[in-house]
């Protein structure tokens, strides 16, 4: 491989434009690589606050029925399927909440704690109470705590509950949350036989919530589900919006960043053409020493491949060590305004870097293209007696 | 000395540009033995570095063809074309014609190189060379910390290297005083013997063209007069 000899004596020799072309790529890249960890982390965080606090997979009753009948059996099918973390089935309705001269309409659920806390981390929105008292008194609840306040209750209050067609129940407030959602309005939490014998109902419920490991799984889940009869539907299917914003966002913010890259490989392009002129005798005593046409042509794409490859890998470095250093503290300013989020969620990965380094790369070799058959169409004789 | 023909050119016509045409080659027709030290002269404009360039497979005729060691060179692709050169054909031009980034030795080695002689192979060959005109001691030294003389040593070293069959030279004295030039004769003679390589030097210089075994001269495009 002289080609590779020649390309790389030609580099070190004009060492300080070789040094400016690096930097120049691997400043755009460093830029490119901080922000797609910072994409991807703001993409997990959202996620993490959206996704990650719904159930993945939600299982209705079969068609025509308004109960799922058999649900311990098909609870435990679920729980069997591979990626499943939590199983939580639910038995819903409406409810009058009334409490001094205070009512409010309010949707009842009826769970069991300890397989709903694994599907929607409920403890950890507990602020006052707990759940755990759900289960040893009878006839509790737990409210949000914007109901709460509607209600004006307090722990130890006890509430009203009545509705058409149900038994009408005094329920006691064992626990106060705060999911930061407009279901803290709404949602009251029973325990499971509480909640069916308000509603008149026998040991029946009319939906089972799924969490995954792992999100994207979540529609693989949902169709096995679907194969054993019961309609079921992912996180993907009911809240399509969610991917939709994300996919848009980071298909903008690629593009401009690509961009930047593109204009730095520029650079090195205009470069080797000035290279390719400056050296055209020397290229005609190449060609006079037998290099080929097509070997003429390697040794400046060859050039402008290992400058992007170089500018790639030093960028990706640089932005990598950049977002980690940046990531790593925690901002005091900022955390109502983001959503509770006191540190920026770099998340940097190597699936990222792999991919920026071989799109840098490739557009420099595509782009050292025209310089190089600039070089390798010379006519020997008037390259040899140039000046 | 045997009579083997190592180059015959028949008919051999370049003609440069449109408007008006410059026969620069006209109807050339010259037969080369192997061994052979041969001086073309001229006055400046007849046509000799164009000859050259034919023979050195660097440009292509408007007409006529050209045979070297029995093979047409008119009708090849580059890729045979630069094969050629690489492996039977050694170029010496007036100056500055070593590659600037590489030190004597790289310089000597890269015909080796290009061939895909092995890096260590090369560099044993590369040393010899130098070695035989004079530099072994300047191996490291790059084109622009050597004098003219020993430039022209390093490209004579370089079209050697790769034992090429026809060394060509385009004034290869052209820019050294009288004892320099001299010396580079010499050892282009000496190189001749010892290895029974043909020599080709288009030179304007009657003092060495009489040296040599035969004189070629063109006016105009046509060979006037071929003496040896
Ligand atoms: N690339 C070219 N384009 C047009 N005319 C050329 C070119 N190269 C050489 N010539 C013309 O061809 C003739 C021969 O040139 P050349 O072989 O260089 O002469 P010499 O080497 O004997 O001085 C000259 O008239 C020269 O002007
Ligand atoms: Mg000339």
């Amino acid at each position: 491989m002289y080609e590779l000899f020649i390309a790389m004596r030609h580099l070190t020799s004009r060492r300080r434009q070789t040094i400016f072309s690096v930097l120049a790529i691997g400043l755009a890249v460093m830029i490119l690589m901080w922000s797609q960890a910072m994409m991807v982390g703001f993409t997990e965080e959202l996620y993490a606050m959206t996704v990650d606090r719904m159930a993945h997979v939600t299982v209705e009753p079969e068609e025509d029925e308004d109960y799922i009948h058999l649900y311990r059996k098909l609870t435990e099918e679920i729980r069997s399927i591979d990626g499943v973390v939590g199983v939580s089935p639910v038995i819903a309705g409406q409810a009058t909440f009334e409490h001094k001269d205070k009512n409010k309409n309010v949707v009842m659920q009826g769970i069991s704690v300890e397989a709903h806390d694994l599907v929607l981390h409920i403890t950890d929105d507990i602020i006052e109470g707990s759940f755990r008292d759900l289960d040893a008194i009878p006839n509790s609840v737990v409210v949000g705590d914007a109901l709460a306040e509607k209600l004006d209750v307090e722990i130890d209050d006890t509430i009203d509950a009545s509705f058409p067609e149900a038994n009408p129940a005094s329920l006691k407030v064992v626990g106060i949350y705060d999911s930061g959602t407009p279901q803290d309005a709404t949602l009251a939490i029973t325990s499971m036989s509480t909640a069916q014998d308000f509603l008149d109902v026998s040991d029946v419920v009319n939906s089972i919530l799924i969490r995954v490991e792992d999100r994207e799984r979540a529609q693989e889940v949902s169709d096995r589900i679907d194969a054993l009869g019961y309609p079921a539907s992912s996180w993907k299917e009911t809240n399509p919006e969610i991917i939709q914003t994300l996919k848009l966002e980071g298909t903008s913010n690629n593009i401009i960043l690509g961009l930047i890259i593109l204009i730095a490989s520029f650079g090195i392009v205009s470069t080797l053409f000035m290279v390719v002129m400056e050296k055209t005798r020397e290229i005609g005593m190449l060609m006079a020493m037998g290099v080929s046409r097509r070997s003429i042509m390697m040794i400046f794409v060859l050039q402008s491949g290992i400058l992007g490859l170089l500018g790639a890998l030093l960028g990706v470095t640089l932005g990598a060590a950049l977002a980690t250093y940046m990531g790593s503290f925690t901002y005091e300013v900022g955390e109502e305004a983001m959503a509770g989020i006191s540190t920026i969620p770099f998340v940097v990965r190597l699936q990222d870097a792999v991919t920026i380094v071989l799109f840098t790369f490739l557009l420099n070799l595509i782009g050292g293209l025209y310089p190089a058959r600039r070089a390798s169409k010379l006519d020997p004789v008037e390259a040899i007696s140039s000046e | 000395m045997s009579e083997e023909k190592i180059i015959e050119i028949r008919d051999l016509t370049r003609i440069y540009g449109d408007g008006a045409p410059i026969r620069a080659l006209d109807g050339v027709n010259l037969d080369i033995e192997r061994g052979e030290f041969l001086a073309i002269i001229g006055p400046s404009g007849s046509g000799k570095s164009t000859l050259l360039h034919q023979i050195g497979i660097l440009d292509t005729p408007t007409s006529g063809t050209i045979l070297l060691n029995g093979v047409d060179i008119t009708k090849m692709s580059d890729r045979e074309r630069s094969r050629m050169r690489n492996e039977e054909l050694g170029f010496i031009f007036q100056y500055h014609h070593l590659l600037p980034d590489f030190n004597a030795l790289e310089n000597v080695m890269m015909p080796l190189l290009i061939s895909g002689v092995k890096p260590s192979r090369a560099r044993k060959i590369a040393r010899e060379m130098l070695e035989e005109v004079g530099l072994a001691d300047r191996e490291g030294h790059r084109p622009n910390q050597l004098s003219g003389g020993q430039n022209q040593r390093v490209a004579i070293a370089r079209a050697l290297a790769n034992s090429p069959d026809i060394v060509i030279g385009d004034e290869p004295t052209g820019n050294l005083d009288s004892r320099a030039s001299d010396n580079i004769y010499e050892l282009l003679r000496r190189l001749n013997r010892e290895h029974n390589q043909t020599f080709i030097l288009v030179t304007h210089d009657e003092q060495m063209a009489k040296k040599t075994d035969r004189i070629i001269r063109l006016v105009d495009g046509r060979v006037v007069e071929d003496s040896g």
